[in-house]
């Protein structure tokens, strides 16, 4: 039987037992009315109990529905399935909401969102970094009137969201410079998603970009417009032979300095952008050094100049039967680079140590000692930046590349590059090679390269 | 029209004098800033960037005037809407003494640079105050966005510093004068910049106690600290 049907049924037979009650005393007609006031007032009854249990479920949605007839008991059941399904929902969303909140919180980027009048509703972590905003109190917060920077005040104002707009971080200051950039992301409907990022780091590194492109450029400009005078002057002027001999001998040098360069930055560019080194490859320190003894001999007797005494090359170790793992050229490379350096910064008659030596821990140092000027503490961090010169002049020579060279080859090569100096004590750079790379060879084996 | 209508339409007033008032705090800490960069790089660029923004701070002070005018002639505000509308006035003319301190900062560093005696001067300690006075408009306007009376409480504390900061940094430019002569001249330009980073600090003072009249409703100038502290509460 259907509830409507029971509902009819359950009224007839109050309204019927009322008028067979009354039969008795034939007052059928009362009987009936008196039943049907009893079904009334019973169904009332039911009805009063299901909205007291609505009204109690208002402060605990669980409290148990009470017992009723079949309608009302289905419509109880049925409110009951619904605010369950309700709950679940509204606790699924929650969850989605808090792992949503928990993933803009976790973003290196700050997220602020704002409302149609541009009020703070949310921002994660990041932006308050970035801004100084409190998550708590600022929201409802007009964004502009606690971010004032102008040119985000008139983005804003302008609706204009094409381009990002770089502003001053409130923390920054003179000597801790944060820059951060922002963009506004319109969505729905006139809401704002605000994006800042911190921009210090990148904007720092296109101004070394930047150092570096005018360094190249002027190292490339120099030597060419030497060469391009002299060339001019040998074109237009009748000269004499021991001046022509000069000019040429001149323009020489400044080709040969360029060619050093372009040398250099293609190694570097190798270096840094090829595979790493065969480790299997094993070479004999011993012929490292001999070739370094030879070379630096060689440019020690170039620089100095025919008159001037040379410098005192020393080398200790040479002995030695060890071999060390990975690219024989650029080790032979970055160890000259340390040579040259010394060669050139030393002034000529000076001493000159080149060192090998075993380490307790099973690895090995190669030093390069001299007795030159030493370098103050100010260059030492920069010393290794491509074309950092302590000389503003430029007059010693070389390319400004050799360090960083040699910082890349001891990176391939796991080896750490130590300077020693002060001004007036001379500098000492060494590279330190861990125990992997370094073994003791046999005795047969060195004697062949040599 | 409806009476919720009418005081939303009050409300929207209200917001939008406060929102030129900040507006024109950003212009005005945008000049700080280019300012103290001028000093501190010894940069012509940046102090005539700081001599151009003065014109806008000058038409913004016009603008809210005109604004607030217009608000109390429409509106007759009474209590905290009073208040709040008569510190917005006094606030913008802190606003823009400040940005002609800052433009006095930018017109001293042209000069200094000019005589050429920039890499001899000790900018390193106005660097601190100047930072400080930077940090404490910056602060200070954030405490009227925020009607915040205890970071405006900080901010009369820490005025003493620059305080502190500039009588010391005066004693060191003494020092400097005597030593040498020749830098009489860019001395006495560093002094004046002292002087209006000083300027800058007490500029914040004031708008912090606007703060504290808005909200609290007393008047707390020419008020010494612990008395203020005890009104506040």
């Amino acid at each position: 039987m259907s509830p409507p049907i029971f509902r009819l049924a359950s009224l007839l037979f109050c309204v019927g037992t009322g008028a067979l009650a009354g039969l008795a005393w034939r007052t059928e007609i009362p009987g009936a009315f008196s039943g049907a006031l009893v079904w009334f007032a019973l169904d009332s009854w039911r009805a009063l109990r299901l909205t007291g249990w609505l009204q109690r479920l208002r402060k605990d949605p669980s409290a148990p529905p009470p017992r009723l007839d079949r309608l009302r008991g289905e419509v109880a059941e049925r409110i009951q399935r619904l605010l369950r399904k309700q709950a679940r929902e509204a606790a699924e969303h929650e969850n989605r909401l808090r792992n949503l909140q928990l993933a803009l919180q976790a973003l290196p980027n700050g997220v602020v969102i704002l409302d149609e009048a541009g009020r703070i509703e949310w921002c994660n972590r990041a932006a308050r970094e970035h801004f100084g905003l409190d998550e708590q109190r600022d929201v409802a917060q007009f964004v502009t009137h606690l971010l004032r920077s102008p040119a985000l005040v008139q983005s804003l104002a302008a609706q204009d969201f094409d381009e990002a707009v770089t502003l001053e971080s409130p923390f920054s200051t003179v000597a801790r410079p944060q820059r951060l950039e922002v963009r506004f992301f319109p969505y729905g409907q006139g809401r704002l998603l605000m994006l800042s990022r911190d921009i210090t780091v990148i904007e720092q590194a296109e101004a070394m970009r930047r150092d570096f492109v005018a360094n190249v450029s002027h190292e490339i400009r120099t030597p060419l417009t030497v060469l391009a005078g002299f060339v001019e002057t040998l074109q237009t002027l009748p000269l004499g032979e021991e001046e022509r001999r000069d000019f040429l001998e001149r323009m020489a040098r400044q080709a040969a300095r360029m060619k050093n360069l372009v040398d250099d930055l293609l190694t570097l560019s190798r270096i840094e952008g090829g595979s790493p080194p065969d480790t299997r490859e094993w070479t004999p320190v011993r012929t490292l050094l001999q070739r370094l003894d030879a070379d630096g001999r060689a440019l020690s007797a170039h620089v100095s100049g025919p008159d001037a005494p040379r410098h005192e090359l020393v080398f200790e170790g040479l002995g030695t039967e060890a071999e060390i793992a990975g690219s024989a050229s650029e080790l032979q490379s970055a160890l000259f680079n340390l040579v040259n350096n010394a060669i050139r910064y030393t002034p000529p008659g000076g001493r000159i140590v080149v060192g090998w030596a075993l380490l307790p821990d099973g690895g090995a140092r190669f030093s390069v000692r001299d007795s030159g000027p030493g370098i103050a503490p100010e260059h030492l961090p920069r010393l290794t930046e491509r074309f950092y010169r302590i000389d503003a002049d430029r007059s010693r020579g070389g390319t400004g590349l050799g360090l960083a060279i040699v910082k890349h080859v001891a990176q391939r090569h796991d080896a750490a590059l130590a300077i020693d100096s002060a001004p007036g004590q001379g500098a000492c750079f060494s590279l330190s090679f861990p125990a992997s790379r370094i073994r003791e060879g046999k005795p047969g084996n060195s004697a062949t390269d040599a | 029209m409806t009476e919720k209508h009418l005081s939303s339409q009050f409300d929207s007033d209200l917001n939008g004098v406060s929102s030129q008032l900040m507006e024109m705090g950003g212009l005005v800490e945008t000049q700080i800033q280019r300012a103290i960069a001028a000093l501190a790089n010894f940069s012509t660029a940046l102090a005539e960037e700081v001599v151009e923004t003065e014109e806008k701070v000058d038409a913004m002070e016009v603008a809210i005037d005109r604004a607030l005018t217009s608000v109390v002639a429409r509106r007759q505000p009474a209590a905290r809407d009073l208040r709040l509308l008569l510190a917005i006035s006094k606030i913008t003319t802190n606003l823009e003494r400040t940005g002609d301190e800052a433009h006095k900062i930018a017109w001293r560093v042209k000069s200094i640079v000019a005589s050429g005696e920039a890499r001899k001067m000790p900018i390193g300690d106005l660097r601190v105050a100047s930072d400080l006075a930077a940090g404490l408009i910056h602060r200070a306007l954030d405490a009227f966005a925020r009607l915040d009376v205890a970071a405006a409480m900080s901010i009369l504390k820490e005025d003493d510093l620059i305080d502190c900061e500039f009588k010391g940094f005066t004693r060191k430019l003494v020092t400097y004068m005597m030593e040498d002569p020749r830098t009489i001249s860019s001395s006495l330009d560093l002094l004046f910049i002292a002087k209006a980073v000083e300027r800058i600090g007490d500029h914040a003072k004031n708008v912090a106690e606007f703060i504290i009249y808005i909200v609290n409703g007393t008047d707390v100038r020419h008020s010494s600290l612990t008395r203020i502290e005890s009104l506040v509460r």
